[in-house]
């Protein structure tokens, strides 16, 4: 067994073929015409960007708009005047063009590589790619045509470049597996797209298996195995099969509104922690933003991020979203968050200490540069401020306080918000849930973070191995806890969510009907399972299940009664 | 010659996006547009260029323009990079 990176789930058995890189080896020699060679350059440019614009249109229909951007970024780099300039220079200098070409884009690859970023590096791939482009075209030698294999094929390649999968009939590929790239890589971006299943980094792979072997493809565990026996290839066959019914069985739920057995609409939103994981929300089906962790503007800074950096990341998620609502989480510093330049003193017990809301109150000038910067995007979609670690009243209404201050100011100079934009509370504290009547009263909505209120209800610290057994929302009292906030929240009439990881549980799901919470806020991943799960539920079933687990008195026999229930 | 000096404000420096935006626009202009850093003075009219430079955000450029239409491309360049590059 070969393991490498898992880029693409699920299981491919299939016979191996080995594609062969073509041979782009030549002799430098001077050049005496040197117009003429140019000349050839560029013709052999042209064809280049001819093919590959093709390769790009085919990749809309076949692949994905966002993928065929590959491809129409490697025509951009190939035509760049900071490329080209310096090949004309060098054939100037009298190289021929193909040592131009490689020499040149060689000095631009290495100034990627070198760079600490992993978005610079992919550039360094997408050079090397057009550089074996251009340079079959200068040579008339075939680049890897992956479009006519047989059905059943497992790729296995050194690297599959951007413009080797452009060529991919995915019905015959069972599985792709590379000697290099992560799971951030081109490679394993398009794998996904077209859900083939793809193990890469898999060292000296095109060495050790060779055209004609049966190899298994397992992109969830990332593994590869060549010439299985029967029992594992029968073990192998089954697990394939299981993974596509529960494939097929979540795809049925894809674009589809989340509704309980008995019509009752809900709302399933995901979490996030960037800018850039909207996108990636939007793609697995969300309907909504529930979290949206403003920590990595922070964490990532080197010092306190402007209103101006703060309101183009808050704006890209709400127009991402395109008006869906959008629920930003306040800073929340301290306890395991460390930010260096905040000069936050080592406390002993930092989960109890100044963090949160207690250190935003504090530094209300700071707090403020968030709080505008919110309120201005606020103009770009449905944007909803959420406070994290409240413990009693007077804390949302300081909160309320400067967000009416902020707008005063916003008045003033000029600025565009929304005057009614809603500020809520993330439900995560004991005290929270004792007091979510009254919280209840003036909070726009509540979203219950799970992972703090189980830490905090149970006074366990889940990454204690000593006490770690302690930490599980199937205690009593953290769904007293729970159910206290939800109840509550539906009596007032506001929104009850839930962006902890238990409203990924699909266990909880009936108490969670039953209790009345409307919105579900999970990982990209697991919004269709999560969507499924409230599907199968009506309020009355709920309710007579939640009627039966509330009088149980341990964590085990509630989760007993739940996982008998389970559907 | 004109040139004006700016800070870089989209918070993941100058990756393929901003940077090809930046040269396409500087490329509807005649004039040599040059971008310099502390470090280095670069085409910008040139995507792998400027992202080859790695410049990241918070860094203060300043923007030289020479030719004809050397003030509209300035202003231009000035206005697009204090906008964030269409971030």
């Amino acid at each position: 067994m070969y393991e490498g990176v898992n880029a693409s789930e699920g299981i491919g058995i299939g016979t191996v073929v080995v594609a062969v890189e073509p041979d782009l080896s030549f002799d430098p020699h001077a050049v005496e015409d040197v117009d003429a060679e140019k000349a050839r350059y560029q013709a052999a440019l042209d064809v280049f960007c001819e093919k590959t614009n093709a390769q790009a249109e085919r990749m809309k229909v076949t692949v994905g708009e966002n993928e065929a951007e590959i491809m129409s970024g490697h025509i951009m780099l190939a035509q760049d005047p900071g490329l080209v300039d310096g090949i004309n220079s060098a054939i100037d200098g009298g190289m021929c063009a193909e040592q131009a070409l490689v020499e040149t884009s060689t000095m631009f690859e290495n100034m990627f590589l070198s760079m600490d970023d992993e978005m610079f590096r992919l550039r360094a791939s997408d050079i090397a790619d057009i550089r074996t482009g251009i340079l079959a075209e200068l040579l008339g030698r075939e680049v890897v045509d992956l479009s006519a294999l047989p059905a059943g094929s497992i790729i296995v390649v050194h690297d599959l470049t951007p413009s080797m999968t452009a060529t991919i009939d995915k019905e015959n590929v069972a599985g792709i597996v590379t000697e290099v790239g992560g799971r951030t890589s081109h490679s394993a971006i398009i794998a996904r797209a077209l859900e083939i299943p793809a193990v890469l980094s898999v060292s000296n792979a095109c060495g050790a298996l060779h055209n004609g072997m049966t190899a298994i493809v397992d992109g969830i565990n990332g593994h590869v195995l060549s010439e299985p026996d029967e029992e594992t290839l029968a073990d192998y066959k089954e697990r394939a099969e299981a993974f596509a019914a529960e494939k097929r069985a979540l795809d049925a739920f894809r674009g589809k509104p989340t509704v309980t057995a008995d019509g009752d609409k809900k709302v399933l939103a995901c979490n996030i922690g960037n800018p850039e994981d909207a996108k990636g929300a939007v793609d697995h089906d969300c309907e909504a933003i529930g979290l949206f962790r403003s920590e990595f503007l922070f964490m990532d800074a080197k010092e306190l991020p402007s209103e101006e950096e703060q309101f183009d990341a808050y704006r890209s998620v709400a127009t991402t979203l395109k008006g869906a609502p959008v629920i930003i989480r306040t800073l929340d510093v301290g306890g395991d968050k460390e930010i260096p330049y905040m000069n936050l003193q080592k406390e002993e017990n930092p989960f109890m200490g100044y963090r949160a809301v207690r250190y935003c109150l504090d530094n209300p000038d700071e707090y403020k540069v968030q709080l505008r910067a919110l309120l201005r995007a606020s103009a770009f979609g449905d944007i909803k401020i959420m406070v994290p670690l409240v413990t009693c009243v007077e804390e949302l209404r300081q909160v309320k306080a400067l967000v009416e201050e902020c707008k005063d100011e916003l008045r003033t100079e000029g600025y565009k918000f929304n005057e009614d934009i809603e500020v809520g509370i993330m439900m995560e504290t004991a005290a929270a849930a004792n007091i979510a009547d009254i919280l209840a009263e003036e909070a726009a909505f509540f979203s219950i973070g799970t992972n703090d209120l189980t830490g905090y209800t149970m006074a366990s610290d889940r990454g204690n191995d000593k006490v770690a057994y302690l930490y599980s929302w199937y205690y009593p009292a953290v769904l007293r806890a729970i159910k206290n906030i939800i109840v509550n929240g539906v009596k007032q009439g506001i929104m009850v969510g839930m962006c902890g990881e238990a409203a990924a549980d699909p266990l909880l799901t009936p108490l969670l009907l039953s209790w009345g919470m409307e919105e579900f806020s999970v990982s990209a991943p697991s919004v269709l399972k999560t969507r499924k799960a409230i599907s199968q539920w009506t309020k009355a079933d709920a309710d007579v299940l939640e009627e039966k687990v509330m009088q149980l008195k341990t964590a085990e026999e509630v989760k007993a009664a739940l996982e008998e229930a389970a559907r | 010659m004109v040139s004006e000096k700016v800070t870089l404000v989209n918070p993941q420096g100058l990756h393929m996006r901003p940077a090809g935006l930046f040269a396409s626009t500087m490329g509807k202009y005649s004039c040599n547009v040059t971008v310099v850093t502390p470090e280095k003075e670069v085409n910008g009219k040139s995507p792998m260029a400027l992202m080859a430079a790695g410049i990241p955000c918070g860094t203060e450029v300043e923007v030289r323009c020479d030719g004809a239409d050397e003030t509209d491309a300035l202003a231009a360049a000035i206005e697009l990079i204090k906008s964030g590059l269409g971030e």
